[in-house]
């Protein structure tokens, strides 16, 4: 019978909330809604795990002391500040509080509006109202039937993975996993670029009981299901980690971009049974369909490579799934994701073919500048690259490369394009301090903020005013002591 | 590139009986109905779930093959006749062995299937139930789950072919509602934690309030 029932939550507060007859069930909880749907009551399916004092001691550290969307002032993480909270807020539904009657269980915050679907999001298909799981994006099967605005393009899926990394990187950062890291448990907006981690009360906990979770499948690391047999408590046993976490982050990353599953392909492990065949393919003999050295899992009709990602993230991939997939040691960290999706980031070129579904891609090679989703090829006069410089401390006068950026019409420079040492991180300001156009034939940076950037001929270039971006063309980009010098190659 | 993922394969077996006439079989319609849309809107429903109908009176047939959920038709439903389960079965291991991709050194198999049968009444095609249930023992599936809906349903009858056998007490719509809900639940639990391990047991969630685990 629908009515309102009152949870009491551990601080004595009452929050309200719909009953209703089937309350939508996961593998671990079930959920009611608030009457106005700003926050959800969870429920555990298993009497046990909710009775268990060690799920209670873990939730309690995961809403206190662990928790990166409180800031420290509030009892949340240490070095927290508001500001970081708030970033992070957006990228974590983070339990707010523990309930105690009816039943133990969590209040997480609703999700945002934009990670549910709109009825204009599918003809086809009844989605109004469902959330955006990933799956509905990375398989192609069910991507077919959602409304092209709604899958958005290849730059909003790089700009959602970079999201997804940081937020892991946060999560280890502080000695969490999240052990169960899945397409059920990231959900993504394309339209947007952005992405939500959900699901976060089955963490691991530094110094405490870990939960009972293996992970869902395509996404539990083959050392897990490899060991899945052992005692739980025997030492050979693998359990969710964070060295797990990063197997999971790695085919989703791979998903997002590549759109398809890292580890499906045509091999036939065994003829057996299906059960086998698939224990095999995601555990013990777990192959890379773009292993290199291994195509015996290599789909015939393989076009989109890693190759295609650009060198940052090619290198990743093949760490993750060649070296790393059975040596949990080798995996990228999700710091180190997170770089090379930023650094990918800066070589982003918008694709010059009107009708290409993917609009933009990683333009690693400018001897060979073709998008890789429709093959057009970009002209000469539009290919300009800054070569990034940062000055060496203590050899005044001496420069040493740090990154390169792809520059287009109309694009932003932000303040880690103009100083050493600023990276997009939770702590650096989104203010843009310069931009790139294309005016009457030249392209041109112009001062959005910075003080001190000097021109090629070394006088000042006050805010408003612009460089000329000509072949060859250095100058500093700001007159700071950590101030990038740039070189400036067009077509070359 | 082409599409690598296994399929589930379901198969509901729907007892259409003259005793089903009125309101069950339209409850039985619209709950075929809610089943496909709710796993339409789940993503990997959809993209592993075929779905197969086989219903039975006073015979049994296919009345929709193995399909994806995409191109699914709904079957044409109608209640007479007599409870030819026996008949259904032996339809059932047809269907199994010709649509059921079995795995080989050339040819990723299909997931085990899933089969869910509801009935109200008891195998009026004694003999022929007796023969198909030692033959169903042999079939490979994930598991079978048997409902039996209403006081007359046999529920010893239904223990001979599985060891799941849920009894609802009415044949009312809302009780129908509840079980395709349930069912539904079950193939979308399925079709995210496809057995990790080779012969693990098959997860399903727990079913309905009002529903009874025959013991």
């Amino acid at each position: 019978m629908p009515g309102i029932a009152e949870a009491v939550l551990a601080d004595g507060r009452r929050l309200p909330y719909v009953i209703r007859d089937d309350p939508p069930r996961g593998g671990m909880k079930y959920t009611y809604f608030a009457p106005d749907k700003s926050y959800v009551v969870q429920f555990f399916n298993n009497p046990m795990i909710a009775a268990d004092p060690n799920t209670h001691r873990r939730l309690e550290a995961i809403i206190g002391k662990y928790n990166p969307t409180r800031p420290e002032a509030d009892g949340g993480a240490p070095g927290n500040s508001p500001s970081m909270a708030a970033y992070f807020a957006d990228l974590f539904c983070w339990p707010t509080a523990t309930v105690c009657s009816p039943e133990f269980g969590i209040v997480c915050p609703a999700y945002p509006e934009n990670f549910f679907f709109t009825e204009e999001a599918s003809l086809a298909l009844p989605l109004k109202g469902r959330d955006k799981r990933s799956k509905w994006f990375t398989s192609s099967r069910n991507r077919q039937y959602l409304e092209p605005e709604e899958v958005g393009d290849f730059r909003a899926m790089l700009q959602l993975s970079t999201s997804l990394a940081r937020s892991i990187r946060r999560m280890h950062q502080a000695g969490l996993a999240h052990s169960d890291l899945s397409c059920n448990n990231v959900l993504i907006d394309p339209k947007s670029g952005s992405c939500v981690v959900i699901d976060i009360d089955s963490l691991v906990v530094p110094g405490l009981f870990p939960p009972e979770v293996v992970g869902t499948h395509g996404y539990i690391a083959p050392e897990v299901l490899e060991t899945l047999d052992l005692p739980s408590d025997s030492p050979g046993r693998k359990s969710p980690s964070a060295y797990t976490d990063l197997h999971a982050l790695a085919v989703l990353l791979y998903e997002y971009l590549l759109m398809r599953h890292p580890l499906e392909g045509p091999k036939i492990y065994s003829p057996n049974s299906p059960d086998e065949d698939d224990y095999l393919a995601f555990g013990p003999k777990a192959t890379f369909i773009e292993d290199p050295h291994d195509t015996s899992n290599r789909p015939p009709d393989l076009e989109l490579t890693v190759h295609d990602m650009g060198p940052y993230l090619e290198e990743l991939f093949l760490r993750a799934f060649v070296d790393g997939l059975h040596c949990p040691d080798s995996r990228p960290t999700a710091m180190e994701w997170e770089k090379g999706l930023v650094k990918t980031w800066d070589l982003l070129h918008p694709c010059e073919n009107p009708d290409c579904a993917a609009k933009w891609f990683v333009l690693y090679d400018v001897q060979r500048p073709v998008c890789p989703f429709c093959g057009t090829r970009v002209k000469r006069e539009n290919i300009v690259r800054l070569h990034l410089k940062s000055p060496l401390r203590g050899r005044y006068g001496q420069w040493m490369h740090a990154g390169e950026v792809d520059v287009y019409d109309h694009m932003p420079l932000f303040k880690w394009h103009i100083l050493a040492n600023t990276f997009p991180d939770e702590k650096t300001s989104r203010e843009m301090q310069a931009y790139v156009c294309r005016h009457q034939g030249q392209w041109l940076l112009v001062n959005h903020k910075v003080r001190g950037m000097t021109s090629p001929h070394g006088g000042l270039v006050p805010v408003g005013q612009a460089v000329v971006l000509r072949d060859g063309a250095v100058f500093r980009a700001s007159g700071e002591d950590r101030g990038f010098l740039i070189e400036v190659r067009c077509g070359r | 590139m082409a599409d690598y993922t296994r399929r589930l394969p379901v198969y509901l077996l729907l007892d259409c009986s003259g005793s089903m006439m009125g309101e069950p079989i339209e409850a039985v319609r619209q709950g075929v109905k809610a089943l496909l849309s709710e796993l339409k809107g789940d993503p990997q429903a959809l993209e592993t779930a075929y779905l197969s109908v086989i219903t039975f009176d006073s015979a049994a047939r296919q009345v929709a093959p193995l399909t994806e959920l995409m191109q699914f038709q709904e079957p044409q439903i109608k209640a007479s006749g007599a409870t030819a389960l026996g008949g259904a079965l032996n339809v059932l291991i047809d269907c199994v062995n010709t649509e059921v991709r079995k795995a080989s050194p050339t040819q990723k198999g299909d997931w085990r299937p899933l089969v869910f049968i509801l009935t109200d009444g008891s195998p009026t095609d004694v003999e022929t139930f007796g023969q198909a249930v030692q033959a169903v023992k042999d079939l490979k599936v994930a598991s079978i789950v048997a409902c039996a809906a209403g006081a007359k349903a046999d529920t010893a009858c239904l223990k001979r072919i599985t060891d799941n056998v849920l009894m609802m007490n009415t044949l009312s719509a809302g009780d129908l509602a509840r079980f395709f809900a349930w069912v539904s639940g079950s193939i979308k639990m399925s079709s995210k934690g496809m057995d990790a391990k080779p012969g693990a047991p098959n997860q399903l969630p727990p079913p309905p309030d009002g529903f009874v685990v025959v013991p």
